[in-house]
Parts: structure tokens; sequence; C-alpha cells
């Protein structure tokens, strides 16, 4: 049915299991806080300029996550789905930004100081800039075909079957991207300027530390980006056609608004976020294969899930929680730095016990009902 | 909506159709040797396994089993990729051509046992270049043992494999034992460095060598100032090398892969690393790690088997293996050459015991043929000269140490 959108709905639960939850959440709370303790006041053997490397490298990964969750969030609101696609359409974004940067690196031309340069090391923000524009392109491309594909077709079905539809989506785009660029880990041709390895050099408490270039970039551009998004969301026409379709499927419809191209344009624009994601991703870490998408957007989908699934300021904020969680987690708990992922779900089951529907996810709900 | 999900169904059935296809049906095995035929050669009444017979028009077929698929396919793809030169490059025996048969093993225990129970079953199939992985190799062992058919792993390099008194299991590379050894000494006594980190990629090779690694370098009287995972190919390595840096090692040793070698690399220089020494593996050795890592390599180390420098036959397969597949050779996994050598080896020995019967035939003793592989001895290949141990090591020099200068490779041991 058409207006199958509800309020979020309110299960009634008996005392006893919730009763459980929280002590379960309080007893992990308890051990979190005595960690911290351990390693804060007990060992205290990590100087100030540590956390605040830490604090970098999570801003940077955060920055990152928040892009591709907005992509979830959107979908979310919209169509009620979660579009495990999502990762994939970053994958393709990062493989977009790859071959650009591989095309300006291999134009060649001899400089007017007689030195042979590549077109990427001659005009470095010119190729960024054509590197972002054209990952974010053929991403929403990906976006805007995925749901013309996979998912307009299966509109009025039950809610599991795009959920399968996206599963299978997800798995024929690695697979199609295997074939087409073969299972070879490739890395990001950086621009000189913005070369993987160097940064801006600071002093911090008495110790010198860098802040890479690419993650100042990669940090930056997402906020610019979130800003652009959120503004957009909040003025533009589209915006308010985007929430109006999200309030009331019908409805908006019959206020005459075209439901379909709305939606195509929530992917589009999921799309380009994502596209972005990837070129950052690309130029900050350096590696492109056909799987890169697919941690990336379990760990976007676990933000937008933690920030309130739905709310677009909940991606933002989910995303830069993550990215903090683990990279300041487990040093600041003294646990293997492999148990971050563990971390990062503990916490996620943590916030779920204490507020159901994410950190802001009450706003959403309220601006439903 | 009715349509629709007539559409769906003949989706669903393109897709399980296409998914069978390739695994092509093998012509119908020809029956077992009958030993009262006067035309079967007296080899094969005497072998312990009896032979495997070839008739004239099949070919002789050479196993591999490797993960195609997943996260790891790029190591079996170079494997099959790399195998079919080596099967190209083989003359005719009596008349027989050789074929290759890649099966995808996805690198594990089950996948292990399904390639290896559908090998035994085809009757031409005489010897396996793999596995790859050490799980699926351990779990295909047993079920080449029972049949006779010999192995060659191009990669296999857990240290238990051997140890397990299998006569069909051979391998061409060092073991992470012997290699963990030979890293630790060369750290402490040729290097002179007494504090080190240890890190690995979570991955079953990557692991192990770093603990033997760890447990050695603490026997000599280093100290381990951390041991680490990562999650590999995860890209971003920052907060854990941070957290590194606060003990302030003098080198960090890594078990793993160029891909992700050449990440650590790269951000070491933005971590607090700058001075520290990195030290890696055979699995990150490689134009590979040069080429991702650029600059911040420099002065960084790297194992590999002692190779025979450049040969006239390694530089025609790397121009062959190029030029047919778009990629250089150790690009997809560092064991492209051991790939090639462990087919030919087993072309080559083939060709040693096989015997063409009086009815046109080609018989090949399957117990003479274990024994012939096992007994390797001095045999050069393109990726390095082999003798087998009694117990299947086949490389017994240990690692090769190179030092990255100027952006290339120099040995140093």
């Amino acid at each position: 049915m058409e207006n199958e959108i509800r309020p979020p709905r309110r299960y009634k639960r008996s005392k006893l299991p919730k009763l459980v939850r929280w002590i379960f959440g309080l007893i992990v709370l308890s051990y979190f806080f005595w960690r911290l303790y351990t390693v804060f006041i007990v060992q205290n053997e990590y100087t100030p300029d540590i956390w605040v490397r830490l604090l970098i490298s999570g801003l940077v990964i955060g920055g990152v996550y928040s892009l591709i969750a907005i992509g979830y969030t959107l979908v979310y609101g919209i169509l009620r789905m979660i579009n495990f696609a999502h990762g994939e359409v970053m994958m393709i974004g990062t493989f977009a930004g790859y071959f650009v940067f591989e095309a300006t690196n291999a134009i060649r031309f001899t400089s007017s100081t007689g030195e042979i340069t590549s077109l990427s090391n001659a005009q470095p923000f010119l190729s960024i800039l054509l590197a972002f524009i054209v990952g974010m392109t053929v991403a929403a491309t990906f976006g805007f075909l995925l749901e013309k594909i996979a998912y307009r077709p299966l509109r009025k079905a039950p809610r599991l079957i795009p959920l399968i539809s996206a599963i299978g989506a997800s798995i024929f785009l690695q697979n199609l991207a295997q074939l087409l660029f073969s299972p070879l880990v490739r890395d990001y041709k950086n621009p000189d300027l913005i070369a993987r390895g160097q940064g801006w050099a600071i002093t911090v408490a008495g110790a010198r530390l860098t802040i890479p270039y690419t993650g100042v970039l990669t940090f930056s551009l997402s906020i610019i980006l979130m800003f652009a998004l959120y503004t957009m969301v909040r003025k533009s026409k589209l915006g308010k056609s985007m929430r109006a379709v999200a309030a009331d499927k019908s409805t908006a419809a019959l206020m005459g608004i075209d439901v379909n191209g709305v939606i195509s344009q929530t992917f589009i624009i999921s799309g380009m976020l994502a596209g972005a994601a990837g070129v950052m991703w690309g130029l900050h870490n350096g590696l492109v294969y056909y799987y890169v998408g697919f941690m990336p957007g379990i760990k976007a989908f676990t933000s937008a899930v933690l920030g309130g699934i739905g709310n677009i300021p909940g991606a933002m904020l989910g995303g830069m929680l993550l990215g903090l969680i683990e990279s300041i987690g487990p040093t600041a708990l003294g646990i293997s730095y492999q148990l971050k992922d563990v971390l990062a779900f503990v916490i996620l089951i943590i916030i779920l016990i204490f507020r159901p529907s994410g950190i802001l996810g009450e706003v959403l709900s309220e601006e439903k009902v | 909506m009715k349509n629709f999900k007539g559409l769906i169904v003949v989706i669903v059935a393109v897709l399980l159709l296409s998914a069978c296809a390739p695994a092509a049906v093998n012509t119908p095995a020809p029956a077992e040797v009958v030993p009262e035929t006067d035309k079967v050669p007296a080899e094969c009444a005497a072998d312990r396994y009896g032979c495997a017979k070839i008739e004239p028009g099949q070919t002789i077929k050479i196993g591999m089993g490797s993960p195609m698929t997943g996260g790891d396919a790029s190591f079996g793809i170079d494997a099959e990729q790399s195998g079919k030169i080596a099967v190209a490059d083989a003359e005719p025996l009596h008349g027989f051509s050789f074929e290759l048969v890649a099966e995808d093993d996805q690198g594990a225990a089950e996948g292990g046992a399904a390639v290896a129970n559908k090998f035994v079953a085809d009757q031409t199939l005489v010897g396996v270049a793999g596995h790859l992985f050490s799980g699926a190799t351990a779990a295909a062992m047993p079920i080449y043992e029972a049949k006779g058919i010999p192995m060659l792993s191009p990669s296999a390099t857990n240290p238990t494999l051997t140890q397990k008194g299998s006569a069909v299991f051979n391998r061409v590379p060092f073991t992470d034992a012997a290699q963990g050894k030979a890293a630790a000494t060369f750290i402490y006594e040729e290097l002179g460095f007494r504090k080190i980190a240890v890190m690995h990629d979570g991955e079953d090779y990557g692991k192990g060598l770093a603990e033997i690694v760890k447990v050695e370098f603490e026997a000599l009287g280093g100290e381990v100032v951390e041991f680490v995972g990562i999650t590999s190919k995860e890209a971003d390595y920052t907060p854990v090398l941070t957290t590194i840096a606060a003990k302030s090692p003098e080198l960090i040793y890594f078990g793993g892969y160029t891909q992700d070698a050449g990440v650590l690399a790269n951000q070491m220089k933005t971590t607090g690393l700058e001075n520290a020494v990195f030290f890696g593996c055979d699995g990150t050795f490689g134009t590979d790690f040069l080429n991702r890592a650029g600059a911040n390599g420099e002065g960084s180390y790297h194992a590999t088997p002692r190779t025979p420098p450049q040969t006239p036959e390694k530089t025609a397969f790397d121009e062959a293996y190029k030029a047919a597949y778009g990629v250089g050779p150790g690009e997809l996994s560092p064991f492209t050459w051991n790939s090639y050598d462990c087919t030919t080896a087993l072309i080559e020995k083939v060709g040693d015991v096989a015997v063409l019967g009086a009815d046109g035939a080609l018989y090949i003793p399957r117990g003479a043929l274990v024994d012939a592989v096992r007994g390797l001895n001095n045999w050069t290949g393109i990726s390095g000269t082999y003798t087998c141990a009694p117990v299947g090591d086949c490389n017994i020099q240990g690692p090769q140490f190179h030092i990255v200068k100027n952006g290339a490779f120099v040995p140093v041991n």
C-alpha cells in the first residue's frame, strides 16, 4: 500500500527484559569507566600529543563515515529501506576518482622551467576538483540507476523484498568491479601537493606532530558538503519536497509533488555524497579495489543507526562519533586495536539500550508525528 | 506485478545456470587400470598407487586449488594465470599435452576438501600445484594422500604442514618459522636494534610470522614494546601507529602483504614514527610496495627467497605474463613465480616417470610421481633453486633481505 508510512512503532515490552538490558548496559559502562580510570590515572603513559593525533585520525575517518551515513539516512527517511548497496556506490566513486588521477598523471608535458611534469602536479587543484566532480557524477549515476533498476520495481512489494534486492545489488556491483578492474589492489596517485605521508607540522604540549594534508582536505571538504546538504534540505524546494515525501508519500503526491522524481533525486544526492567520500577515502588511504566500499558501508550504516536513522544531523554526528570511537577507543580503554570494531558495536548496543531510537532519533519521530 | 515475478524467476534461473556453467563436466573418467591387460606397463603393477591412464586424445591434468572469489581472489587468479603460462610453455609428452585445472577453494578448509575430492575423482589428474592457502592445504592433504597425487604448493607456509608426515605434500616457499628466526636474528645482530614493535595483518600468515619474530627476538634478548594486529586492507592505521609511537620503538616489524605495508609506510610518516625503520617480510616485497609507498618506503627492509638474478627464463616469463594479462607478475600476489615453478616442476616430473603403453595410452605411475616430486634435487626454476627435504620442505636456504634505496631493492645479506 502507498500509505504504509507509520510513525515508528512502539513495541510493548515487559519490564523484565528492560531491567536485564539496563543491568547489562550498566555493567558494560562501569567496565568502560574502570578501563578509562586505569589508562588515564593509573598508567598515564600517553602524552597529550598522542591524544591529539588520535583525535585527528578520528575526525578524518569520521568525516568519511558521516558522508556515507547521510546517504543511508536520506534513503531510509524517504523509502524506509536500508540501501545496502550504498557502500558499493562509494566504491564506484573511488574507482572513478582513481581513473581521473591515472589520466591526469599520464598526461605529461614540459613545463616553463624545462622540467617534465604531469598534469596532476602542474594543476593539482584542477585535477583534484576534476576527480571529485567525476567521482561524484559517476557515483550519482550509479545511485540513480540502482534505484531505477533494483528498487523502483519493488516499490509496492513488502519491505523485506527491496532489502534483499539491495543485498543482491551490492554483490552484483562488487563482482562487476572485480570483473571490470580485476581483483588488483591499486593505489591512488595523489598530486605531489597532497602526497600521502606529508603534512603540516604543529607543536602540541612540546611535542611535534604532523597533520596530513589529505586529512585536512578530507575533513574540511566533508564539513562543507554536510553543511551544503543540510542547507539544501532545510531551505531549497527540493529539500522541502524530500521532507514532504518522507513524511507521507501519498499526501505529498496529492499536493503535486513528483514522488518518483524526488526519490530519484534523493538517490542522486546520496550517490554524490558517497562518491565524494570515495574519492576522499582514496586520496587519504590510497587503497582502491572492488571490496573497498564494504566495510565503510557497514560502518556508515552503524553511524546512521547510532545517530538515529532517518535523521540527517544524526548521521553526521553518528559518523564523527564512530570515527572517534574507533581511533581513540582502543587506546583509551587499553584494549587491543583489533577489537575496535567490537568496541564500536558494543557502544552501538549501549546507546540503543538507553536510547532505542539513536542519539538524535527522537527529533525525527516528533517531526514525523 | 505478476509479470515482474516472472521476470525475477527468469533472472534467478539465468544466474543459477550461468553460475553452473564454468564448472564444465570433465570427459568421462577412464576406468582404473586393469592389471591383467598385457598392454599395461610393468611399472603400474609394481606401483603402490597404480597408474593414471591417459587415453589418446585426453590431456594430462595438473590441478590447482586457490581462492578465486572473495577478498583474496587476486591470489588464486594470479596463480592460475601463472600456471597457464607454465602449461603453455610445456612440451607435449609423447603427443599428450598438459592442462591446468584451477578450482576455487576460497582459501578455506571446507573449500580445500571439496576441491580435493573433485580432483581425486578425475583419473587423468596427476598432480596438484597447490593449494595456495595453508588452511585449504591442510584439509586437502589427506585426500590426495589416499589417492597418491603429489602436491607442490607455491605459497602454503604454515610450519605445521610439513610436520604431519605426509608423503605427497611439498612446498617451495621457506617456512614462516625459518623466515621469522632469520628476520629476528638479522634485526638484532646485523641492524643492532633492541627495541621493536611487531605488527601483523590479523591473517594466518602474517600473524603466525609475527608471533615467531616476537618469540625469537625476545629469546635473543631484545624488547618487543608492542605486539598488535590490524585489519587487512582497512587502510586507516594512523590510530594504532600513533599508539605505538608513544612507546618509541626503533623498528616496526610487519607480517602481511604489500597493500597494507604500503599504507603503513605512508602513515608512519605522519604518526610520529618518522625515524623508525619499517621491516617487512616476503609478503611485502615487490614493485607494488615501491609504487604504493614511494619516497616513504626508503630505507625499509623486505625479504624474498634467495632468487637467482634476472635470468633469461625469468625475463621471458615476466614478458609473457605482462603481455597476456596486462598486469606485471608479482602485482596480484607475491607468488606468481612460485606458481609457475610448481606447475613446471610437476610437469617435468610427470615426464620423468610417464610410460607410453603398447595400446597408445600414457601411463603415469602415481607412487613413482609422488617420490619423484619429493626427490626434487637442485632443481632450478625462475624463483629459485629447490631441493626437497625428506619432510617436503623444498626451500632450505632461508630468506634474502633487501633494503629499499633510491626506489629499488638492494640485497643486504
